[in-house]
């Protein structure tokens, strides 16, 4: 399994879990997170305290933008690219 | 942690207490109900209170998160109008930091020696009609045209606003993204499309004056945009982590001056034959304020070492300000009942604490949304 496809797969699970409460919404890369109002404030808080705990990474303010955060594939992208 | 404080912090406190005590207080007035005045504001101001944590390259005293609670709180001990330290730290906190921390350099260098001295006024504008504790709902919209954004919308609450010389206000870019589609802009009073409505009537903090804002068509030049678009949420939570922090430290001063006040009458007021400080029900009522306070206070210095330390502290500022804000409300009623009927007659300055705590639990984020922080960051 390549490393982004595990990043990606580690933040599905993490949001099905701790966001969605277990719900099917039917969940894959480009779901529109931030759109349907699955990202709010506090979700986004919480959930840079998550990355920073189980990859290591520090989420620079600058990049908690809409564009990093409007779906998995792009929270994906931005965290690997942070693990360098 | 370490709880002696410097001598440096020691002679601030002593100078902010005195200064307060010296303009502020004593049995001569009844200090809670007179509207702003810019006399007292400039006293303030004269000792650094509108700039205490503003870099001193742009003319504040460069204080740290801690230190500068401990001064705001001299001054909410020394000062009986509560309304003035909450105007002061309004505008300090969740106007002009946002601009010390985000603000371009050719934005700071023309706007924080104005407002970190005091001669210009700073507010903050967020709330709207429908969107309270859900702040980020707020429908207030930005378009970028060119070398300007166009505001469109209306903001209630805007402590300070008839006073102001320049508003931090939050629109949206971008409603579909929430939280991360809202930026923040720094507009002047004078620009052309902003309107103020008439002063707000409120129960307490009456020399803090509020008003409604409106933004018709309000052009504002882009270098006056605070950090990149898309941030203005992580603006405004991190004006209400120095908010939630160094504004309630004047609350903190309240409540010593309060119990002090109140420890005082229960030693020289005389019932059945001896102070009722004697009775055992007027006491350990008094003990129970202690408690509060001294609770709250160190909540509040934890907070602020935490911050100072560069480290995450949502949940410790959040039950600081819990603290504080519930322990104001609740000793304030201590306060007129220990008083008995004096304590309700307004020439005492007993009742207004009451009066203006009861909003502490409101602004800033309400108890309900401070709990729900503190929850979310204990994995509930």
């Amino acid at each position: 399994m390549s490393t982004s496809v595990a990043i990606e797969q580690t933040l599905k699970q993490y949001v099905a879990r701790e966001i969605l409460d277990g719900k099917d919404i039917g969940l894959d890369a480009d779901t529109p997170l931030l759109e349907w109002g699955v990202f709010n404030s506090l979700e986004i808080a919480r959930l840079l305290g998550f990355v920073r705990e189980h990859f290591g990474v520090v989420v620079p303010l600058e990049s908690v933008t809409a564009e990093h955060f409007k779906d998995l594939r792009a929270l994906t992208a931005l965290v690997a690219s942070l693990k360098g | 942690m370490d709880f002696q404080w410097s001598e440096s912090q020691d002679e601030l406190y002593r100078r902010a207490l005195e200064l307060a005590q010296r303009h502020f207080a004593g049995a001569s007035r009844v200090w809670a109900d007179h509207a702003f005045d810019r006399t007292h504001w400039d006293i303030c101001a004269e000792f650094g209170l509108m700039g205490l944590c503003v870099p001193e390259a742009y003319g504040g005293l460069g204080l740290d998160a801690l230190t500068t609670a401990r001064v705001v709180e001299a001054f909410g001990r020394g000062c009986e109008d509560v309304g003035l330290v909450f105007s002061a730290a309004a505008h300090l906190f969740a106007a002009v930091m946002p601009i010390v921390e985000y603000g371009d350099e050719a934005l700071k260098a023309a706007l924080l020696p104005g407002l970190a001295r005091g001669a210009a006024i700073g507010a903050n504008a967020i709330t709207e009609g429908e969107a309270g504790s859900d702040a980020f709902a707020l429908r207030t919209e930005a378009r970028r045209d060119g070398e300007v954004y166009v505001l469109d919308g209306a903001k209630s609450y805007v402590t300070n606003g008839p006073v102001a010389d320049e508003f931090v206000v939050y629109a949206t870019m971008n409603r579909k993204h929430g939280y991360l589609g809202i930026t923040a802009f720094v507009v002047a009073r004078d620009t052309p499309g902003l309107r103020l409505g008439e002063p707000l009537a409120k129960m307490g903090l009456k020399s803090s004056p509020a008003c409604s804002l409106y933004l018709e068509g309000c052009r504002v030049p882009a270098s006056r945009r605070l950090g990149r678009e898309g941030q203005g949420g992580a603006i405004f939570q991190a004006s209400m982590q120095w908010e939630r922090s160094c504004l309630f430290a004047g609350y903190v001063g309240m409540l010593e001056r309060q119990l002090a006040q109140t420890v005082e009458y229960a030693r020289t007021r005389r019932q059945g034959g001896k102070p009722i400080g004697k009775h055992q029900a007027v006491a350990h009522r008094l003990v129970e304020m202690k408690l509060r306070l001294e609770a709250a206070r160190l909540l509040l210095y934890r907070a602020c070492w935490l911050r100072d330390r560069g480290q995450p502290a949502v949940a410790e500022v959040s039950l600081a300000k819990l603290a504080i804000s519930e322990a104001a409300r609740q000793s304030s009623l201590d306060a007129i009942q220990l008083h008995g009927g004096i304590g309700f007659a307004a020439d005492y300055n007993v009742e207004h604490m009451l009066r203006d705590s009861v909003p502490a639990t409101l602004f800033s984020g309400t108890s309900e949304i401070q709990r729900d922080l503190v929850a979310r960051e204990m994995g509930l």
